[in-house]
């Protein structure tokens, strides 16, 4: 069962209802689960159209369901698998304001994950862009991201779409800042990483980052090291340095390893299967990114305060 | 919950003037625990009084048998019936193992538990370890059969003989103590009453323990208390231990309650475990803490297959009764 990833740009509200409304309407006539996620006021429209007729939709406000790229996908997973075996028609509407330029890339990205993540589900997914407010570029990368392309009150296929794992590698491919000259840095060396745990610890209370934020990257910079110490080459350390709110680890080996450009976005089936690790590691922090290169393999850790 | 005032010690860790208290759940956790007690002693110059109608041989947990002049884990040791008969002579000609039947030590002429005379019998005993050279005594009787027994003054004699043996051993030097109670023998409250009158609680020595993680065998739950930090240099040890609880077809309880730190790999090898568990059984996670809990809601319980979330109160262990 093949994925239906739309994008639709609209104009004004009006246009908006004009096709979201008989939208979910065939979600329910085909016997879907139906989900809409949608910023307000939209939401509130498709409340009182169907709300009165007991309609069978789940609703969520955009501004609580899109907050981490990685989380999100997370979510909608759980939604296509508590549906089964009814697959799941879904009004998907993200949230563009309030991202930097680096969040805005992996709100970007998310979109053209959708398209691995949900590859043989058979569900529907109709993602709204509104042309009125949005940045050029946000509607640029739509048409990247989504296969089909609902426009003028056409569907049609969209020659601009890239597929998700050339996407990504270009989304990777621009250059990050580099690691400042006075960030912090401990070698890792030996087996055990309590000691990388109390520094990381240290230096997450220090930042005030609250308990439960330090803690997750705690854990994660220790899945990082461990993995290091288990495949990479030394020598290996970490760095910490504050980039303003944001407190950044990186991790560092000598080996060199060519990651698939999605490593870490698909969720595994469960904790026994490959690729656990790092999906866990790009849940626990705001942002993972991962550089392979001749020099080595790092793994930057990015936790906002 | 209030700050408990006594002393929790592995077994191994027990000194001169504690007097402990162990309410064990089986023979299993009695023998862990009895067993080690008596072996160390006598293997370390100590005298070792055992109030008790069982004859030396059938004390708790004595193999592999303890001998004059080897030490446990030689490959001396070695573990026969006959070998346990002839070590536990040869310490108990020479007064380092005094097993002293109830009737000598505790039983008035009705054969009825007369707290004085228990008193006088471990007075006389460590009075006498003194001159025979020995550097301490341990003490052990197990009180249940009072508990047990048709007295309804079992009760008030065991706790005022509790009070003065533990005046007694409290303040000494050279003695300590452990008296043991079968959990099943007798309420809850009277448990508490019990052990309230100790100052030491007394448990098994730990599984392993190298100062960053703690695994601690549990007996009731059957399964491990893991305290401190589990990450993947201690991912080996951690799966032998858990390997070890769970030959038996019964559930196997992860006491998580001080579990500081698990590592991703942790969580996997946890999952791991319980694949290869019968389908009826599972691994339960009792007590845990936020962090821990954080974490695995994070992932999603249904990719952890075979964890189940257990109890969320405080631990049932002895210094929570």
């Amino acid at each position: 069962m093949t994925l239906e990833h739309r994008a639709f740009l609209y104009d004004d509200h009006a246009d908006f209802l004009s096709v979201t409304v008989p939208y979910l309407r065939s979600g329910l006539e085909r016997g879907q689960a139906v989900v809409a996620v949608v910023r307000e006021p939209n939401l509130s429209a498709l409340r009182e159209v169907f709300e009165p007729k007991g309609a069978a939709i789940a609703y969520f406000d955009s501004a609580d369901f899109y907050r981490h790229p990685v989380r999100t996908l997370r979510d909608y997973q759980t939604i296509v698998a508590q549906s089964a075996p009814r697959s799941v028609c879904a009004l998907a509407e993200p949230v563009w304001d309030g991202w930097d330029d680096r969040q805005t890339l992996e709100w970007i990205r998310y979109e053209s994950l959708i398209n691995v993540v949900f590859a043989g589900s058979g569900a529907r997914a109709l993602c709204p862009y509104d042309t009125g407010s949005l940045p050029p570029r946000v509607l640029d990368e739509a048409r990247r991201t989504h296969p089909l392309l609902l426009c003028d009150g056409r569907t049609g296929g969209n020659d601009s779409y890239v597929d998700p794992a050339t996407f990504g590698a270009k989304c990777d491919r621009g250059r990050r800042p580099a690691r400042p000259c006075d960030a912090e840095y401990l070698a890792i060396d030996g087996h055990d990483l309590h000691a990388l745990r109390s520094f990381v610890a240290e230096r997450a209370l220090t930042h005030g980052l609250a308990r439960q934020p330090a803690q997750n990257l705690v854990t994660a910079a220790n899945e990082v090291a461990a993995n290091a110490l288990q495949h990479g080459i030394p020598p290996m350390g970490l760095w910490v340095w504050r980039e303003c709110a944001d407190l950044v680890c990186e991790i560092g080996d000598n080996g060199f390893w060519r990651p698939s450009p999605l490593t870490g976005f698909i969720p595994p089936g469960s904790a026994l299967q490959r690729g656990f690790g790092l999906w866990t590691v790009r849940l626990l922090v705001d942002l993972m990114e991962l550089r392979a290169g001749w020099d080595g393999t790092f793994v930057r850790l990015r936790v906002r305060r | 919950m209030e700050t408990p005032w006594f002393a929790k010690r592995p077994v191994s860790a027990v000194r001169p003037g504690d007097h402990a208290w162990l309410a064990y759940s089986g023979a299993a956790e009695r023998d862990a625990v009895i067993g080690p007690f008596v072996r160390e002693g006598l293997q370390t110059n100590e005298k070792v009084v055992y109030v008790t109608d069982l004859p030396p041989e059938s004390l708790p947990g004595l193999t592999p048998a303890p001998r004059p002049g080897v030490r446990a884990g030689d490959p001396a040791d070695a573990d026969s019936q006959a070998d346990l008969r002839a070590g536990l002579a040869a310490y108990t000609r020479t007064g380092q193992l005094r097993v002293i039947a109830r009737r000598d030590a505790c039983l008035d002429r009705d054969g009825g538990f007369e707290p004085a005379m228990m008193l006088d019998t471990l007075s006389r005993e460590v009075e006498a370890a003194f001159g025979q050279g020995f550097r301490a005594v341990r003490l052990t009787t197990d009180h249940s059969w009072v508990l047990n027994g048709p007295e309804a003054a079992g009760l008030p004699r065991m706790l005022g003989c509790e009070h003065r043996v533990g005046d007694a051993v409290s303040p000494s030097t050279m003695a300590m103590a452990i008296c043991q109670v079968d959990r099943r023998a007798c309420p809850r409250d009277q448990l508490v009453a019990l052990r309230d009158t100790h100052e030491v609680l007394v448990e098994v020595n730990p599984e392993f323990d190298d100062g960053i993680l703690k695994i601690v065998r549990t007996f009731e739950p059957n399964g491990l208390r893991v305290e401190g930090e589990l990450d993947a240099a201690r991912h080996a040890v951690f799966a032998e231990k858990l390997a070890q609880v769970s030959t038996a077809r019964r559930r196997v309880h992860l006491d998580f309650s001080r579990l500081g730190f698990i590592d991703l790999g942790g969580l996997g090898l946890l999952a791991q475990h319980a694949t290869r568990l019968h389908a009826d059984e599972a691994l339960v996670l009792d007590h845990l803490p936020p962090d821990v809990e954080n974490v695995i809601e994070m992932v999603g319980w249904h990719r952890l297959p075979g964890l189940t979330r257990g109890g969320d109160g405080l631990p049932e262990t002895e210094d929570v009764l």
